[in-house]
């Protein structure tokens, strides 16, 4: 075991990736002589020159289409956009042509590109550098899309990702980076279908992604304090859903809390609410909950901002309605 | 009273809000000497000139940030995007500016604009031509998504979405552009944004559906009443804000509901209309809600437009589905 953090668990894979495929380049402000806007990648110009470690002009829609384009003639891209706040003005090459060449093509073409970027709030930083906007990207047909939210995940995913021939997205919530833990020297790529059962629990269901996998573990921990048994499912994927570890859960423990750091109106969270709704109707004790950001752009000041994000308390108070309430 | 379809309903609101208030201007491709790809300024250019209805160049994202700038500024801007296909370079534009110019300024600006948009399938287009985002432009706080289905709701939601103080996107059904004709009076009436209109009162089912989708929905019902299930049909009309108080008081008046919409299943605004239920009505619900939506797929070309687009046949599948429950 080797005790490490995410940042350093997502520039090894990234080293991996560069090592295993000379197809494989990274491309991105910042990434190359700066080592990347939270560090991810600081050092890897130095391993494997400007060629491969690109710096990219401030210009999303320009480098991500390059990216395509790179993508679309044989190589195996890692674009890095800094955060999916800037990723609105890639949008329209990201849902226009990364997503349907295959499809507009009859198949002549695929577009083997992984598109990372930040995600998410929690660290002061405002208006428009703290959005979630997962939910967007896990609606588009054509896409995958990821959330690592354990340094596992961080350090298997992007190999894996690179090996499927459709645009992958993957989202690392910038409040992660600095998270230490343990991962084994045998640490490699992992699936990238499946959702995990992170804590087994028989009373109530928390699904959640990215960082708020770690807010559902401290409610959970704050909840069996109290005997109260969460089991806490972190999604992974956030498309395709894995429907069938959710709804295996759901059935079991009869109650559900989707904790999402997107605004609450169509967010993902809705999304798995809906399906539970659909899918595990007659297992459900408690009408699904939802915890998720206040509807306000997310404010600088850190009481406010964290009066507006998902905290373990509003899950712990969410769970708490859901076992006051009777179907 | 002239019997109009939708898009000849939107350029009567289009003319009538120029007329009757001169900051009212209207921007974008073709929308000026050529009077608009779907002929929806048809005129206005004759009318108001060139300084109130204004040919931009192809640059989306620019054609959104004058808009922006122009609210601000006292304006009360009309742009037009050709297609949905096109709206994703504006987005920026109205996340991080329009929809909250008046909480960063603490209400010393505000963007009175409206981004409106042909959207939606079934008019064999190609690709990028057809798809329908709504979701996406739903989801953001401080933006308003209306969407009409009919050409007297497109003429009264227009002039109110021109007369609110805040942002609005409406979308406008292409498929629905010249598919109805209803007499519409160009009265200068607005009708009320953030409310649902009950199209059909029954009460054995509810139908929660908007924008071209109404049109398969109503065809159901009256099929369903055909054989005695007499259901309600409401047409959300703005998504964002969610009237679900009007959709949660029928749903527990029915105790079933099915959800029609043309985007993709996987975080279509269903989803939330769903979610809302799932908290406020669970507890009379009779049956699951079941959404009745597009594939998860790309949107497909022509030939097989018409199988990805739900129709009569899937909504009443649905309908069954939920009606089997006792």
């Amino acid at each position: 075991m080797t005790t490490t953090t995410y940042r350093e668990a997502v520039r090894t894979a990234l080293r991996e990736a560069l090592t295993r495929d000379s197809r494989t380049f990274l491309m991105g402000e910042d990434v190359g002589r700066y080592g990347g806007t939270y560090a991810c990648s600081k050092g890897l110009i130095d391993e494997f020159g400007p060629e491969r470690v690109r710096d990219a002009p401030l210009s999303e829609s320009a480098f991500v289409g390059a990216g395509i384009g790179a993508a679309m003639a044989g190589m195996r891209p890692i674009v890095e956009i800094m955060t999916v706040n800037f990723s609105l003005l890639a949008l329209d090459q990201i849902v226009n042509n990364a997503a349907t060449l295959r499809h507009m093509s009859g198949g002549q073409f695929s577009v083997p590109l992984v598109i990372r970027m930040a995600t998410g709030a929690g660290r002061q930083v405002a208006a428009q550098h703290s959005h979630s906007l997962e939910c967007w990207y896990a609606h588009i047909p054509g896409i995958r899309v990821l959330a690592p939210g354990t340094l596992e995940d961080a350090r298997g995913m992007l190999w894996t990702a690179l090996q499927d021939p459709d645009p992958v997205v993957i989202f690392e919530h910038a409040a992660l980076y600095n998270m230490e833990g343990e991962l084994p020297d045998t640490a490699g790529p992992v699936d990238i279908e499946r959702a995990a059962v992170r804590r087994p629990g028989r009373d109530v269901t928390l699904i959640a992604f990215g960082a708020n996998l770690h807010k559902a573990m401290e409610a959970a921990r704050l909840l069996a304090a109290e005997k109260i048994e969460a089991e806490v499912i972190d999604l992974r994927s956030l498309r395709p859903l894995d429907d069938a570890t959710i709804m295996a859960s759901v059935r079991k423990t009869r109650r559900a809390v989707v904790i999402d750091e997107a605004w609450r109106t169509g967010s993902l969270a809705a999304e798995v609410s809906a399906r539970v709704m659909e899918q595990a109707f007659y297992d459900l004790d408690a009408p699904v909950g939802r915890v998720c950001t206040e509807e306000v752009p997310i404010p600088y000041p850190k009481h406010l901002e964290d009066a507006a994000l998902p905290q373990p308390e509003k899950i712990v108070a969410a769970v708490k309605a859901q076992l006051g309430a009777r179907a | 009273m002239d019997e109009l379809n939708l898009v000849q309903a939107v350029n009567r609101a289009l003319a009538r809000a120029m007329a009757d208030d001169p900051r009212v201007v209207v921007l974008g491709e073709d929308v000026g000497r050529d009077g608009g790809v779907f002929r929806a300024t048809d005129g206005l250019f004759a009318r108001f000139g060139e300084d109130r209805v204004i040919d931009t160049p192809l640059a989306e994202l620019a054609i959104a940030g004058v808009a922006v700038g122009m609210a601000a500024q006292g304006l009360r801007p009309v742009a037009e995007i050709q297609f949905t296909g096109f709206i994703y370079p504006t987005i920026d534009q109205l996340v991080n500016h329009a929809s909250r110019l008046r909480t960063r300024t603490r209400g010393r600006l505000a963007c009175p604009m409206v981004l409106r948009s042909p959207s939606g399938g079934g008019i064999h287009a190609p690709e990028h031509h057809s798809e329908s985002p709504e979701a996406m432009l739903a989801h953001i706080p401080g933006l308003r998504v209306v969407i009409p289905s009919s050409p007297r709701r497109a003429y009264g939601l227009l002039l109110a979405a021109i007369s609110d103080p805040d942002p609005v996107v409406f979308l406008e059904p292409t498929r629905l552009y010249r598919a109805v004709r209803e007499p519409v009076a160009d009265d200068g009436e607005a009708l009320p944004l953030d409310r649902c209109f009950v199209l059909r009162e029954g009460r054995d089912l509810t139908f929660v559906t908007w924008g071209a989708m109404v049109l398969e929905t109503m065809a159901a019902a009256e099929r369903l009443a055909g054989r005695g299930v007499e259901a309600t049909v409401i047409d959300l009309a703005t998504l964002h804000p969610l009237d679900h108080e009007t959709i949660v008081e029928s749903v527990r008046g029915t105790g079933r509901c099915v959800i029609v919409h043309e985007a993709p299943l996987s975080g279509g605004w269903g989803a939330e209309v769903a979610a809302r239920l799932a908290e406020h009505a669970l507890t009379a619900l009779l049956a699951p809600v079941v959404r009745v939506a597009g594939y998860d797929t790309v949107m497909p070309l022509p030939r097989l437009e018409a199988h990805y687009m739900p129709g009569v046949e899937r909504v009443l599948a649905a309908a069954e589905r939920v009606l089997e429950f006792a």
